[in-house]
């Protein structure tokens, strides 16, 4: 009760002091120096720009300067030499509560101060993409919460030290560690959040949830080591073990203290946001899965229920599978980690089933048994939340699931099989997925959705025909537009707040040229469902991939901000570029992917062409900056790096930093190393011009049926070169 | 003098802040060690010259906040309380000057010798060796600092307390300016920069003329304040409320004090 009548009394003196308006208002401006020096969202989007920066920077400098506040109150009535006479009216105790309430009321007038102040600044330079649930969302998650946890981690420091200057020391490196060796730990980083791009076309509910779940963490965590400070708090004229001596008599303080750190330690540990992927990523065990035995499969089927509330997926997935073998045999199949299988039925009838704690590449292996019957139907019932890739957990956001955005790869979407051969070479695969009314459902690939009709709580249920073990399967507020270039059909779904900038910025010009190019150079395509190629924008991702008939756009390929951007045009585009060029690289075009180590792989050529578009669309000059100079760059790097020129000191680190350290050894040797030899090899071969023949040549080469890949040496071969006359120097 | 120093020796030592602030750089220098100079900067090895001034100058920051609290335990409202008896005492006040001033650059010796050592038990369990060499980017770097920031310390606290509180921000600043080149210690970009200007790999640890004439000028310049500031003692006397908020250093014992002169 002492505590609820002093609240307002401290929380009145509190701003009564000039000192807490100073840093009411220096916080309140803090979110400017995210506009310029402090930018750790590098996306070009605009909501990167103008709305994660700014929170993530008001939260930084307003977190420390709440924490310098906290050890300025707390110390008040010491420095004052009255803490012996206040002691004796109000229990240290109880005043320590009184002032940590105190101080984050005053932190949430100042957010609210905060929020007010920036609202119509950050709708002006944000323009059209602007959203008030992102904007409510950023200030409260990505500054908002900073500023009750530099609150209770200086109080627990002065509760513990008992000294103003340990605790500002105490307080400025942990703030010092959040800022700098702990900034790409998505779960460390309490100060700093994580966020490396917002969304300005879709929703960005699964990087919020991310940071709430970072922030929730450290929550208890502070909270746990705030409540062990506070039994420290100093009473009776005790040192700091008399003090506690006194404060765990009620034994309910303690208890909830190390409750708080429990759960916190379990929160850090069991933390659902990215798996335990194989950070060595040379590591493919699970396609060196000998197939099982007399077992094919004739087809498969998957309904899907995504959750766009509570960005979850459920879903009942079936496998016809004949098994000749006249015995028990094992499948495997890929599933997300983060999703929990909770029964596995063959023709009915329940079958043992084991999920393996070792993943990679975003699998875990679900491994089910199945009966010596001829006709074998499998009923997997999956249902969670999907995890990221934990060795891209710096670029969390790509699984969102929403009502205006959804994207489900591969193993997000349904268990993908990996130990069964097809029967024929097909795997037939249907799926069909329920989703709000309000969004467009896109297979990417050759796939068309078609609704079977709206269900009674307003949802429509989509199905599609497919072929394959995994599938990727976009959907959301699309709208698309058909083009007509080189002869193909386009289909390029693009979201609808995002129709202005693609009009302003050129973007189906762009495209045009690109195909067009393409087509010139090196040669028509044919695509599986008929001459159609589907152009799909994706939200925020910083790359991209393709499929047969299929590619995507990143949405930072034509943003706002990019058309103020003089030296590439209006429309930067490169990641559609390089997309849509592999669907002569790569699709049009296979290379075997058995080695990942090795150097030559679809991406070489691609990066190549992509490189020699740019050049033709923004200048040599540009071209020459941003491709040859970046590539001869990140080889240097690659090859004068320390530890490649002496791997016997990396054999003395411990696994996990030897890992990190040759972690992007195929990325520089497949897309920096491959295109400067490439570029070698037309220089050599006489030019561009002798290039594009070549590369013409081997587009439209016979293929042979037992291997139709493309490999180096018929590339060489080609050239009438030798591998060491392309060696770099 | 020698028991004035070894007493003030004593007092900014012996002390909850030293031990709790040496912990606490220990932490924070062991995180750095096993997260950034195991990379090795600028493609030199981990155990180069070159990554250990990167650690150095990571740690810098931290070391000046810990120096110029030291300077806090003579610019204390306690202290300044407690000056009217030590000016009274029969001694010269150039040579109380001079052992705070020793005391104070003792402790911050400690400290760095503190994150020297923990450099060289890193190196010596992941590598099995610890480099000699590896003291000249220490010499470089630590002393023309934190001389300077004793230095200029004791001239900001001899006019006010709380300035050094604001002085102890500015390495953190420089962590985010452009600073020129000859500064580029100050944000540890002369590290990550330099030795890939030398044109070769694995190059021998050198300095330009520029960074060696500015630390060069920041430890005669910090020289110069040690020798000269602490005799202007007594500080002056007009207080602020932030000067009283946080000078709390180590407190001035003025009855122990006034005994060990009895």
């Amino acid at each position: 009760m002492k505590t609820i009548k002093l609240f307002p009394l401290e929380l009145g003196r509190l701003l009564k002091s000039r000192l807490t308006w100073l840093v009411i208002l220096l916080t309140v401006l803090a979110p400017a120096s995210g506009l310029v020096l402090y930018q750790p969202a590098t996306a070009s989007t605009m909501l990167s720009v103008y709305l994660a920066n700014p929170a993530i920077a008001g939260g930084v400098a307003g977190g420390i300067l709440f924490g310098l506040l906290t050890v300025y109150e707390l110390d008040r009535s010491s420095r004052s030499r009255v803490n012996v006479l206040t002691d004796t009216t109000v229990s240290p105790l109880v005043m320590a509560l009184v002032h940590l309430w105190a101080l984050m009321a005053v932190s949430l007038l100042t957010l609210g101060l905060t929020m007010l102040v920036w609202l119509p600044v950050s709708a002006g330079m944000i323009g059209s993409v602007f959203d008030g649930s992102n904007y409510l969302l950023a200030y409260i998650l990505l500054m908002g919460l900073a500023l009750p946890l530099s609150i209770l981690a200086a109080a627990a420091a002065y509760q513990f030290t008992g000294r103003a200057d340990l605790s500002l020391v105490l307080f400025a490196a942990f703030a010092g560690l959040s800022l700098t060796v702990w900034a790409e730990n998505w779960q460390l980083c309490w100060l700093n959040p994580c966020v490396w791009a917002l969304s300005d076309d879709f929703s960005n509910l699964r990087i919020f949830r991310s940071v709430a779940y970072m922030r929730l963490t450290w929550l208890m965590a502070l909270g746990g080591v705030w409540g062990i400070s506070y039994l420290c708090v100093r009473q009776y004229g005790k040192g700091i073990i008399g003090s506690l001596a006194v404060g765990v008599r009620r034994i309910y303080r303690p208890a909830v203290a190390l409750l708080l750190l429990i759960c916190s330690g379990i929160a850090y540990a069991a933390q659902p946001m990215v798996d335990h992927s194989n950070p060595d990523q040379t590591v493919m065990t699970f396609s060196e899965v000998p197939y099982a035995e007399e077992v094919v499969c004739t087809g498969r089927s998957a309904k899907v229920y995504p959750d766009t509330e509570a960005g979850a997926v459920s879903g009942r997935a079936a496998y016809q599978f004949q098994n000749t073998s006249g015995e028990e045999q094992t499948v495997d199949f890929g599933i997300n980690p983060g999703y929990t299988v909770s029964s596995v039925e063959a023709n009915g009838e329940e079958v043992p089933f084991s999920v393996s704690s070792y993943q990679e590449y975003n699998e875990a292996m679900l491994e089910a048994t199945i009966p010596a019957g001829e006709q074998v139907e499998l009923v997997v019932e999956y249902s969670g939340f999907p995890r990221e890739n934990s060795n891209t957990s710096v670029l969390q956001g790509s699984v969102e699931i929403s009502e205006t955005y959804l994207c489900l790869q591969n193993a997000d979407l349904s268990p993908r099989l990996i130990n069964v051969m097809p029967d024929e070479g097909m795997y037939p695969t249907t799926i069909e997925i329920t989703l709000p009314s309000s969004m467009t459902v896109i297979p990417f690939g050759s796939s068309k959705a078609k609704s079977l009709g709206e269900n009674e709580d307003g949802t429509i249920t989509w199905q599609y025909e497919d072929n394959g073990t995994g599938g990727i399967l976009y959907a959301g507020d699309y709208v698309m537009e058909n083009i007509e270039a080189a002869g193909m059909e386009i289909e390029f779904y693009y979201g609808r707040k995002h129709q202005s900038v693609m009009e302003a910025a050129g973007a189906v010009e762009a495209v045009k040229a690109v195909a067009e190019y393409c087509t010139e150079h090196y040669g028509s395509l044919s695509f599986t469902n008929g001459g159609t190629l589907e152009l799909v924008q994706s939200r925020v991702s910083g790359g991209g991939y393709a499929t047969d008939g299929a590619s995507l756009l990143d949405e930072a390929d034509f943003t706002a901000s990019n058309l103020g951007n003089g030296s590439k045009g209006a429309a930067a585009g490169e990641v559609m570029i390089h997309e849509l060029v592999h669907q002569w690289w790569g699709l049009g075009n296979m290379f075997d992917t058995s080695d990942s180590t090795s150097a030559w792989s679809a991406e070489g050529l691609t990066v190549y062409t992509t490189y020699r578009i740019v050049k033709e669309l923004y200048g040599e000059s540009y071209a020459q900056e941003h491709y040859i100079d970046q590539w001869q760059q990140a080889v240097d790097d690659y090859y004068q790096d320390f530890y490649v020129r002496h791997p016997e000191y990396l054999e003395m680190l411990p696994e996990d930093q030897q890992l990190e350290i040759t972690g992007n050894l195929s990325y520089v040797r497949q897309y920096c190393e491959m295109p400067l030899k490439i570029l070698k090899a037309e220089q050599l071969a006489g030019g561009e011009e002798a290039m594009d023949q070549i590369l013409k040549g081997l587009f439209n080469r016979e293929l042979d049926p037992a291997y139709p890949y493309l490999t180096y040496q018929e590339f060489l071969d080609a050239c009438g070169l030798t591998e060491e006359e392309l060696n770099l120097d | 003098m020698i028991k004035i120093f070894q007493y003030e020796c004593r007092r900014l030592l012996w002390n909850k802040f030293f031990l709790g602030f040496l912990l606490v750089l220990l932490f924070y220098g062991w995180q750095v060690l096993n997260r950034v100079t195991i990379l090795g900067v600028s493609h030199t090895a981990p155990f180069s010259s070159w990554s250990f001034g990167d650690y150095l100058s990571r740690m810098l920051p931290l070391l000046w906040i810990g120096t110029l609290f030291f300077l806090t335990f003579f610019t204390s409202g306690k202290a300044r309380r407690v000056t009217i008896l030590t000016d009274a005492a029969p001694m010269s006040r150039r040579r109380y000057a001079l052992a705070r001033s020793a005391a104070a650059l003792v402790g911050t010796g400690m400290v760095s010798l503190a994150c020297l050592a923990e450099a060289a038990v890193f190196y010596v369990r992941y590598f099995g060796f610890v480099r000699l060499e590896l003291l000249l980017p220490a010499l470089v770097i630590l002393p023309p600092a934190l001389v300077f920031a004793l230095g200029s310390g004791w001239l900001l606290g001899r006019y006010r307390g709380w300035m050094l509180y604001i002085w102890m921000l500015a390495p953190i600043l420089c962590m985010f300016l452009p600073l020129p080149d000859c500064l580029g210690i100050w944000n540890g970009s002369f590290f990550h920069q330099y030795p890939l200007m030398l044109g070769t790999l694995d190059p021998a640890f050198s300095l330009p003329w520029s960074i060696l004439f500015v630390q060069g000028i920041l430890l005669f310049l910090g020289i110069g304040l040690l020798l000269v500031c602490p005799q202007k003692l007594p500080f002056s006397t007009k207080t602020s409320p932030l000067y009283d908020t946080l000078s709390c250093g180590g407190g001035y014992d003025a009855k122990k004090d006034s005994s060990d002169r009895r």
